[in-house]
């Protein structure tokens, strides 16, 4: 009965493993098509349905990902990859953003701090004149 | 003990500090973008200079290349050996740019076989360019047509991009000297589209421009 359980078990584990088997589009929305610069899944080129039966037959030959990701950048150079590269000057195309985003925080903050901090000029009471203080504290001491 | 007022003066120095630095930072920011975007317009610009300088009449120098060989032939070769078009000057050199998937490049290529049938024996090289195609197709496309010129390929766009390429395919005819003489936009659908200007060529020894035109 134990034995039955962990069967069932190990058996459950992997399930997740062949259902994440690799397809044709797992590979080929990580690729473009050089004539439309598109992704490969998206794409309807010709040079793309050759590329896509290229990724095919290699799943079918049991390549792994990199291995067929690899052999397309071998034949069309690093510019056929979606996402640009994390070296050299393509690596610019990942920080710029991140500093874009970091920089336009803290502007706000500062701003923000800024206009928190700014308060109006106090404003000088008008000047009442002797008279019209008596006037007012007999107005008041007449109240009920 | 100091003013406490006196703590406020540094106040609106160290403000306008932080707004130098800010607008340097900002100033920066978007001289980076504007920088990014010229180097991937500059990247992605196509040559149109062969085919203007041709339209004005002139033979412009040939893009220089150096590609792998995808199919041997006519001492071209072996497999995946670098040919530059410099090793090729001294000799009149019909360069098609073609890809398997492209039928009119299928239709052209028993013409451009005859012509290379025709003209190696006098010195003419019919070199195919093999540019965005799967490499197996490329090879599958010259045993399916049974062309026995060589090829070489271009993975990269980059040659395509140098001779101004606006579809597939289209033909250089280049002279001995390596100067483009002629350019045939679309597919060669008659002999004589290649056989005039080459005998042009081939008479002239790369004197006056030839004759024919696409």
């Amino acid at each position: 009965m134990r034995r039955a359980l962990v069967v069932v078990l190990l058996a459950l584990l992997l399930l997740p493993g062949a259902a994440a088997a690799l397809t044709v589009n797992d590979v080929a929305q990580k690729v473009r098509c050089p004539t439309c610069n598109t992704p490969l899944d998206v794409s309807n080129s010709p040079l793309a349905s050759r590329m896509r039966a290229y990724i095919g037959a290699r799943i079918e030959r049991g390549w792994s990902e990199e291995r067929i990701i690899d052999g397309l950048v071998a034949q069309f150079g690093r510019d056929v990859l979606t996402t640009p590269d994390t070296s050299g000057f393509a690596l610019l195309a990942w920080v710029i953003p991140g500093i874009a985003v970091v920089g336009g925080l803290a502007a706000m903050a500062l701003l923000a701090r800024a206009w928190a901090r700014r308060r109006p000029a106090p404003v000088a009471a008008p000047a009442v004149s002797a008279a019209d203080f008596r006037r007012v504290q007999e107005e008041l001491d007449r109240l009920p | 003990m100091s003013d406490p007022h006196d703590a406020g003066k540094d106040r609106p120095q160290r403000w306008d500090r932080r707004r130098s630095l800010g607008a340097g930072l900002g100033g920066a920011i978007v001289l980076g973008v504007v920088l990014l975007l010229v180097v991937g317009l500059t990247n992605q610009t196509v040559s149109t200079s062969v085919v203007d300088a041709l339209e004005a009449g002139k033979r412009p120098s040939a893009p220089a290349f150096s590609l792998p060989v995808l199919i041997p032939g006519g001492g071209v070769g072996p497999v995946d050996a670098t040919v530059s078009l410099g090793s090729l000057a001294g000799r009149p050199v019909v360069l098609n740019f073609w890809a398997s998937w492209c039928p009119p490049c299928q239709a052209e290529a028993p013409i451009l076989e005859r012509v290379w049938e025709r003209y190696r024996a006098r010195g003419v090289l019919i070199m195919g360019l093999d540019t965005q195609d799967v490499r197996e197709d490329g090879v599958r496309f010259a045993h399916d047509y049974e062309t026995t010129y060589p090829s070489v390929r271009d993975g990269s766009d980059r040659v395509r991009d140098a001779y101004g390429l606006t579809g597939l395919p289209e033909t250089y005819l280049i002279d001995a000297q390596g100067r483009v003489a002629l350019h045939i936009a679309g597919p060669i659908t008659q002999l004589e589209q290649l056989t005039v200007p080459l005998e042009d060529l081939l008479a002239e020894g790369a004197g006056a421009p030839p004759k024919g035109r696409p």
